[in-house]
């Protein structure tokens, strides 16, 4: 459903608030049938922000992106999927890790897609986040 | 003393529910056809997300996370159902109905607003506020509020034209137990018909589980094949009034020639209630299952004849 509509339907996220909305129902969607994803991007999101730089904003598609000095980390949709763009070099070796996949959409780029599922998976979620700070932040103060 | 009563989470409830209330109120005296209010779109979609986007502002310094802010939502939609119920005396089965629309709109409000008030947030514009507006207004204004639609429903029944007829002019008190679960829960079910003559012009009563009736005109009588009549006059019970009209009702059958009938139930209505994609739904659903009790019934009373 998810992926249809970011698909399909992904021309009206220029419409005022339709992204919000959307992204309104994901949270709901995850409060019926996955509760505790919620409680991982709170988390997460508490994290997050303590690190330098970072600022929040809303993704396109209403979701919850973090930007380091004006350039995205990554973003978190209400359904628990966090989404980040790596060299195709990190990506494979994250691949390998057997923990992310492919992106949802853009499946044949350095974007990746790690779903959230479960409370442990927040401290890994922070790990890659802590990763595309990392390299934004180094590349930004050099 | 009032800073302890009137804390960010009472104001959050309180304002939202003023305002909603307020907006509503004025809208239903306000959009009306010819003496019949309407309820627009708006009032469901929009103002629900206006009072989550209200109570979300005066909820931002207390930091919610997400599963308390929904739960802070959710007693927020009981109290504006609550409200509903006490200051604009809506009916308690159509509280039921519309609060699905309720919940997923202020929930969703609540959220957004939480987004957009995010201090290091300054991209929040003045447009979703203008986009609220102009969404309202265009609606109130421009908006398409005429809607009617045709429930049909079908029963084979074991018996012949003649045998059935009598019965589908009018029939006996309805003794079997209601199977669905809007009737079980208290709306009103149909439990007898009764008719003047038989005849074109003649009046026919539907009467129904809480002493409403329907008052009828005949308007079309073909023994054994077709009984048409108006809705004259419905009841003013708040579960329906301002909310549907029942236009017309009709019954045909049809001999399929080898003992049995097919009985056709239509009905046509008229909707004051949008968005018509949801109402709409219920609305059939309500209808059908109006139909079918009857049917059911007639069928019941033919074949065992």
């Amino acid at each position: 459903m998810f992926d249809f509509v970011v698909r399909h339907l992904g021309f009206l996220k220029s419409v005022p608030l339709l992204p919000q909305v959307f992204e309104a129902f994901l949270i709901m969607w995850s409060f019926i049938f996955k509760p505790e994803v919620l409680d991982c991007i709170d988390t997460i999101h508490d994290e997050v922000l303590s690190w330098d730089g970072i600022k929040e904003c809303r993704h396109k598609y209403g979701g919850m992106q973090f930007d380091c000095y004006g350039k995205e980390i990554g973003h978190i949709h209400g359904n628990g999927i966090l989404d980040i763009l790596f060299s195709k070099k990190i990506k494979e070796q994250l691949l390998a890790e057997g923990k992310i996949k492919d992106h949802h959409i853009f499946a044949n780029t350095g974007w990746i897609s790690f779903y959230i599922t479960k409370k442990e998976d927040a401290a890994y979620a922070i790990k890659l986040l802590g990763l595309s700070w990392s390299k934004i932040n180094k590349s930004t103060i050099k | 003393m009032l800073e302890k009563i009137f804390t960010a989470k009472v104001k959050g409830y309180l304002v939202s529910n003023v305002v909603g209330i307020t907006i509503i109120g004025i809208t239903k005296y306000w959009m009306d056809q010819n003496g019949q209010p309407i309820i627009i779109f708006s009032e469901f979609v929009i103002i629900p997300l206006l009072m989550g986007m209200i109570s979300a502002w005066f909820w931002q310094d207390l930091q919610l996370p997400s599963r308390k802010l929904l739960l802070y939502s959710a007693y927020n939609c009981f109290l504006a159902i609550l409200l509903s119920y006490i200051f604009l005396g809506e009916g308690i089965i159509c509280l039921i109905i519309v609060s699905p629309l309720i919940f997923c709109f202020v929930i969703a409000g609540a959220f957004i607003g939480r987004n957009l008030y995010k201090r290091n947030n300054d991209t929040l514009n003045v447009s979703v506020v203008l986009a609220l507006a102009f969404v309202f207004i265009g609606d109130a204004f421009w908006g398409n509020h005429q809607y009617e639609n045709e429930v049909s429903d079908t029963v084979i029944v074991h018996a012949t034209p003649d045998k059935i007829w009598k019965n589908v002019v009018s029939f006996k008190r309805i003794e079997q137990k209601n199977a669905f679960w809007l009737f079980k829960i208290g709306m009103p079910s149909p439990i007898e018909s009764t008719v003047e003559g038989n005849y074109v012009g003649a009046g026919r009563k539907c009467i129904f589980s809480n002493g409403y009736v329907f008052d009828e005109r005949i308007a079309t009588y073909a023994p054994g094949k077709d009984l048409t009549f108006d809705i004259v006059n419905q009841p003013k019970d708040p579960e329906i009034m301002n909310h549907i009209d029942i236009i017309r009702g009709q019954f045909t059958l049809k001999d399929n020639g080898d003992g049995t009938t097919t009985l056709i139930g239509n009905s046509w209505y008229k909707l004051y209630v949008f968005p018509v994609w949801y109402y709409d739904i219920w609305a059939q659903s309500i209808t059908r299952n109006v139909h079918l009790r009857v049917m059911q019934h007639i069928k019941e009373l033919s074949e065992n004849n």
